[in-house]
């Protein structure tokens, strides 16, 4: 059973189709949703949690679904969203447990468990003063001790580094990869920071104008070892980079006539040459390097899937 | 308490039933409501007349007090449904100055920082929300109109000659049913124009405005056109005659401007209609814009 399962998921909002046909399924422990700004991230977390219906399909976390089964998987879930979100009013242990024991634990569990997650988050000597004193990478992390302090089996995060400096945002880089090391519970972070999914996460999930348009499991990618080589040319790009496709090339070609692409097993370097002879491209500089979050990201950004159809990275 | 730090891991544990955690907003709630002092100023000035008509009703029913008070005269007080109206009334009105202060803390806390998101991504739906917000309200809001109310009427019962009890249980009943009413409205009310108005003064006012601007209005079209009709506008006189009629007690409006019944239950029936859609629209973990 995956962590997260699509089938042709479908939300509008407003008269406007949001999120428009997913399909996939997620099995990662951490897993990252991609996407540039509008691309339907949150809208899929809001859908995940019960606050939209889907219009169309299914959205199952955990096997459960999300239109018919948001108590139960809102019991297994802790959520940390993007802007503050907060009672002010309180002092910090008070609002965690508070959040605790609506999520279902007894009171005096939920309060050891508050002072517990105070403390991991970092929160420790603060937590008997107002939310409302906190500064900003406080409140960022008040959210995620609230998040975690019931034990969720899944925690969903919008933009947790929204805001924070740079020590407060690679604090909470390695708190959120201590979690993902404990192994108990999965985490399903939303951003558009490639860098911050790249350190935390194992499986990414890209979306662009609502739709889906790649699932991609970094492990692997990470594992399989492919070679990747980037080209600097001068020239006419276009028709070399579509004869590279033709002999079986990956290839995503970029300003300033860069040219990254993946080559088959039957290709040698030496070819590349040959091509770019004959498509009057000079090649000045090549240097392999193994592919980053950021082309894949990119490459799918380039390609435009259809509805319902899964691009292949 | 000892804290242990450790790698953080689900929790296996036993779970509160989902009804409960109704209770764990209301208890919240109330802890939020009484942290202030003005609600235990407002609660204790809620308790003064409760006072006064204790000793009323002490001095009505004793023999050598009444000689004392008014020797060989009528008692000037008479110990019946008029005078439980007045109870009833003042204890009700005294409900919405208190309501006035505590509904606001109950929701604007949540609003002004955004929090619903995060509340209601617990297992908590919104009506569970909202439910344990009017628990807590109403709990307050019983504290000061129908426990007190009961109260004064037990002992009058006990006080009395033992055919008064029987004679005047409706007063009883109507005490009850008059205060539950009276909360339901000014408790939907409350929460309402608190979800709406993020600054707590404001919402005050505006709750406080919310019945009487109305009452104004309906009062300068009663004047202008010479209707009864305007009284509608009016929820002073509305819930005056509505208690007047649950308790039996004598008629306060002249016969000619006296509101049918259906016409004021439609109208305090469409208000809370509307108090429950404000709520339905303002109560949310996200808001959806349009177009």
């Amino acid at each position: 059973m995956g962590v997260i399962e699509l089938q042709g998921l479908e939300v509008r909002l407003g008269g406007r189709t949001v999120l428009n046909g997913l399909t996939g399924e997620l099995r990662g422990s951490a897993i990252g949703l991609l996407g540039p700004n509008g691309a339907g991230k949150s809208t899929l977390i809001n859908t995940l949690l019960g606050f939209h219906n889907p219009s169309a399909g299914v959205a199952r976390v955990f096997g459960m679904d999300s239109r018919h089964q948001r108590a139960q998987i809102r019991e297994r879930i802790g959520y940390m969203p993007e802007n503050d979100s907060f009672i002010g009013n309180m002092s910090g242990v008070r609002f965690v447990r508070y959040m605790a024991e609506l999520a279902g634990l007894p009171s005096g569990v939920a309060l050891e468990r508050a002072h517990e997650a105070l403390f991991f988050v970092g929160l420790g000597e603060v937590r008997y003063r107002k939310i409302s004193t906190y500064s900003l990478g406080m409140k960022q992390l008040i959210k995620l001790a609230q998040a975690m302090a019931h034990g969720p089996r899944l925690l969903i995060l919008d933009e947790p580094t929204n805001g924070l400096d740079p020590m407060a945002r690679q604090r909470m880089i390695q708190t959120l990869r201590d979690i993902r090391a404990a192994g108990s519970i999965g985490l399903l972070i939303s951003s558009h920071l490639l860098h911050d999914i790249e350190e935390i996460c194992d499986e990414v999930m890209i979306l662009k104008q609502g739709r889906l348009a790649a699932i991609c499991n970094i492990e692997e990618e990470r594992r399989s070892h492919r070679n990747f080589i980037e080209v600097e040319t001068v020239g006419q790009i276009d028709a070399f980079c579509a004869a590279l496709r033709d002999r079986g090339c990956e290839c995503a070609c970029f300003s300033a006539g860069r040219v990254k692409l993946v080559m088959p097993d039957t290709i040698e370097v030496r070819d590349l040459y040959v091509a770019a002879d004959q498509h009057g491209v000079e090649i000045r500089r090549i240097h392999r390097r193994r592919d980053s979050l950021e082309d894949i990201f990119l490459r799918a950004m380039d390609l435009e899937p259809a509805r319902g159809e899964l691009v292949r990275i | 308490m000892s804290v242990f730090k450790h790698e953080y891991s689900a929790y296996e544990g036993r779970v509160t039933r989902r009804w409960q955690r109704i209770g764990v907003l209301v208890r919240y709630g109330l802890a939020e409501a009484w942290s202030s002092r003005i609600t235990v100023g407002l609660f204790t000035l809620a308790m003064l007349p409760v006072i006064v008509d204790l000793v009323a009703i002490y001095l009505a029913n004793n023999a050598i007090a009444r000689i004392m008070v008014s020797p060989g005269a009528k008692f000037p007080l008479e110990i019946d449904a008029k005078f439980f109206l007045r109870v009833l009334s003042a204890q009700c009105w005294l409900a919405l100055v208190v309501n006035a202060w505590v509904a606001p803390r109950l929701v604007s806390f949540d609003l002004a920082d955004n929090a619903l998101p995060i509340l209601l991504s617990h297992p908590i739906s919104r009506f569970g929300y909202v439910a344990g917000k009017f628990i807590s309200l109403f709990s307050i809001l019983s504290l000061v109109t129908w426990v007190p109310c009961l109260l004064l009427f037990a002992y009058q019962a006990y006080s009395a000659p033992q055919p008064w009890f029987g004679a005047n249980m409706h007063v009883g009943f109507g005490l009850f049913a008059g205060s539950l009413l009276w909360i339901a409205i000014v408790a939907l009310l409350g929460l309402a124009l608190s979800s709406w108005v993020r600054w707590r003064m404001v919402a005050t006012g505006v709750i406080f405005a919310a019945v009487f601007v109305p009452a104004g209005i309906g009062a300068v079209v009663t004047g202008i056109l010479r209707t009864r009709w305007g009284l509608l506008l009016n929820v002073p006189v509305m819930m005056t005659e509505i208690w007047q009629r649950m308790l039996g007690a004598p008629q306060v409006m002249k016969a000619d401007m006296e509101l049918p019944g259906m016409a004021i239950t439609l109208v305090l029936l469409a208000a809370m209609t509307l108090c429950v859609a404000l709520l339905n629209a303002r109560i949310r973990a996200r808001e959806v814009v349009r177009g």
